[in-house]
């Protein structure tokens, strides 16, 4: 039961990465960008959604909220960051991706403080939902829903609507998609936004789950979820989200069996070094 | 007018005018005490704390006339916490002519400043950073507060002893302070009849410990005893009560601050801390600090705070003593230093510039630390000498 137990958190850490990694996905497939910056849009998710709840006492405004915030945030990086440089090699977008993401972090510790904020009242965190002998608290089974729902929605999006089709077309060739009337502009304030929203609604959630927001809450999961795009063979969504499970796995069993030698990180690291040197190309992208 | 009346005249304005542009004289200018802690980064919530002590302890001591008829001012340098930032800091020290130099940083800068300093037969108090190698870097460095392995034996004394359990499960965190704090408590674990069931380590960057709390659930041990910071500690007890466990939490002077309670909220309630600082202390200049603090920043006091309080005050005392230009005989009226009674407790020097201090146990009630119990052993809680 305890083995199920830790199966089951490490498929909610999964699904955590899976919402950040699929927008980081996104981004690189279409622009070969590093988007590192994507933490900082989970981090303003988080703060937008905290200071929602706390402010009005309703979780599914502060979600509404934190969605629309970190949602907005996402084409505007994009417009002020990213598009003056696109012509520039691709380390340099890497370089000021970092540069934001510090930026933003030090700006979140003088506008809200460095100590961190936690929820005035998290029901989700203290209701446990037991079964068959197992618990889980309603913060752990609501992400489990959101990564479900979202995946699936952008799923269908990109396979089934007309924009989804552009969208696709434009990661394959820009030039040829333009010149069939697809605004590649769209699609890129299109992807930027899915991503953040994406983001925003994933750091609510992580700030419920943690109970905490705090300025640096973002960083850690910036460089996890390059590990997981570059694991999953970078640009491939499928293969993405495969890595995102399976690292959460292997962090939910190894921060206790392999805690005396590795912290979390560590092992996360070390899984995707191991892997990569098996399949160079991630686990489900294609040998060239 | 005469010549020699305007040649007079001339000597008088150029010797004023000489005056005013060079420095006050020694008696005139204020003492600067070098103070470093990390103002950015990932520490820089204790970072303010660690300030907000210092600033208090320099306002008290002008307020009451300075030392020796001078004014204290503190020259604060960021570290953020970070060893290779503490070496261009601590040289700039010294390079400034600063004569004492306290640390209200954590191990990793303090460590690396404080060979730079020996060396440079400067004076530096660590006022709450507690790797036992710090004050081993040689006879100018000193610590005022508690070292991991003591603070860690004072837990196993008093869960043995005090709440008379006997299986106990460690959650570790995986840096010096916490690995410190385990090494102590396992190392006298036996000698009050405890049995370490399990123990968990976890990394600084961690909030999220659904396993963790699995795997104390499947353990069910009479009490956990928890180290590492406010910020992953909170977080960590909040998901424990969340998860359903109810063993007695033991934690560390890592979770004396109220941002601990504002974050685990409910789940801090009957939370016991080993700790320096008693909320409920009848010692003169603990209380004094405590009601000063509440009033100057608004926040309630906290261990950090309380620290380098404890320093910036060892500093300025050895100043008063030994006047503020031979850093020599600044660190010997520090070695010399008996019973001096500071926000911390009442402690003396031994030879290798570490203090003893009775424990204080305080427990987390109606959102508020009050006091629980002392563990006052001077043979268990010895620092070591050498």
């Amino acid at each position: 039961m305890y083995y199920v137990e830790l199966l089951l958190i490490g498929l909610v850490w999964g699904c955590t990465y899976a919402m950040m990694a699929l927008g980081l996905t996104l981004v690189y497939g279409l622009l070969r960008i590093l988007h590192v910056a994507q933490a900082t849009v989970f981090t303003l998710g988080a703060y937008a959604g905290l200071l929602t709840a706390n402010g009005t006492g309703s979780l599914p405004l502060a979600f509404l909220v934190g969605a629309l915030v970190a949602g907005a945030s996402g084409p505007v990086i994009y417009r002020l960051v990213y598009q003056p440089i696109l012509d520039k090699p691709p380390f340099v977008a890497l370089v000021a991706s970092i540069g934001i993401l510090i930026a933003m972090e030090d700006g979140f510790r003088l506008l809200f403080g460095p100590y961190g904020l936690s929820f005035a009242h998290n029901p989700w965190f203290t209701d446990t939902v037991g079964f068959a002998g197992l618990s889980l608290n309603v913060v752990q089974i609501w992400i489990v829903i959101a990564a479900v729902v979202l995946l699936s929605a952008f799923a269908i999006f990109a396979s089934r609507t007309r924009a989804g089709v552009a969208w696709r077309a434009t990661v394959s060739d820009p030039p040829i998609a333009e010149s069939f009337g697809v605004s590649v502009r769209g699609v890129r304030y299109t992807a930027f936004f899915i991503a953040s929203v994406l983001a925003g609604i994933a750091g609510v959630l992580v700030g419920l789950l943690n109970n905490l927001v705090e300025p640096g809450m973002g960083g850690l999961i910036s460089y996890k979820g390059l590990a997981i795009i570059v694991l999953g063979g970078l640009g491939n969504v499928p293969g993405t989200l495969a890595a995102s499970l399976l690292l959460g796995l292997v962090e939910a069993y190894g921060t206790v069996f392999l805690d005396k030698a590795l912290d979390r990180d560590a092992i996360a690291f070390l899984f995707l070094i191991a892997i990569l040197m098996v399949r160079p190309q991630g686990l489900l992208g294609k040998a060239h | 007018m005469s010549l020699k009346i305007r040649m007079a005249l001339l000597a008088v304005l150029s010797v004023a005018a000489s005056a005013a542009t060079l420095p006050a004289p020694a008696w005139a200018q204020n003492i600067r005490i070098g103070f470093h802690a990390p103002l950015t980064g990932f520490a820089a919530a204790d970072g303010k704390s660690a300030v907000q002590g210092a600033e208090l302890a320099v306002e008290q001591i002008n307020a009451a006339g300075g030392v020796n008829g001078r004014k204290l001012e503190l020259a604060v340098q960021d570290d953020q916490a970070r060893p290779d930032q503490a070496l261009p800091l601590a040289n700039k020290y010294i390079g400034d002519g600063l004569k004492i130099v306290v640390s209200g940083s954590y191990s990793g800068p303090t460590r690396a400043a404080a060979g730079v300093f020996q060396q440079a037969r400067v004076p530096y108090i660590s006022a709450y950073a507690i790797h036992p190698d710090i004050t081993r870097a040689g006879n100018f460095v000193f610590r005022t507060s508690f070292m991991g392995e003591v603070q860690g034996r004072a837990a196993a004394k008093f869960i043995g002893e005090n709440l008379k359990k006997k299986k106990v499960t460690l959650l570790t965190l995986n840096n010096d302070f916490g690995q410190a704090l385990s090494a102590g408590f396992k190392e006298v674990a036996g000698r009050f009849g405890l049995q370490v069931a399990s123990e968990y380590t976890y990394a600084m960057a961690d909030r999220q410990f659904g396993s963790i709390v699995a795997s104390v659930k499947k353990d069910d041990p009479e009490v956990l005893y928890v180290s590492g910071y406010f910020f992953n500690g909170g977080p960590l007890v909040a998901q424990l009560r969340a998860g359903g466990v109810t063993a007695p939490i033991v934690g560390t002077e890592g979770f004396d601050t109220h941002n601990f309670i504002a974050i685990a909220k409910d789940a801090a309630e009957g939370v016991m801390i080993t700790t320096s600082l008693d909320r409920d202390s009848t010692l003169a200049p603990m209380r004094k600090f405590i009601t000063d603090y509440e009033a100057k920043w608004k926040v309630p006091a906290d261990m950090v705070a309380a620290s380098t309080h404890t320093a910036i005050n060892v500093a300025a005392e050895a100043i008063r003593r030994a006047g503020a230009d031979d850093p020599a005989k600044i660190r010997d009226a520090i070695a010399g230093l008996k019973d001096f009674e500071v926000a911390t407790g009442r402690i003396t020097f031994n030879e290798l510039g570490e203090v003893y201090k009775a424990a204080q146990i305080q427990v987390i009630k109606g959102g508020q630390f009050r006091h629980f119990a002392t563990i006052d052993d001077p043979v268990l809680l010895a620092p070591p000498a050498k």
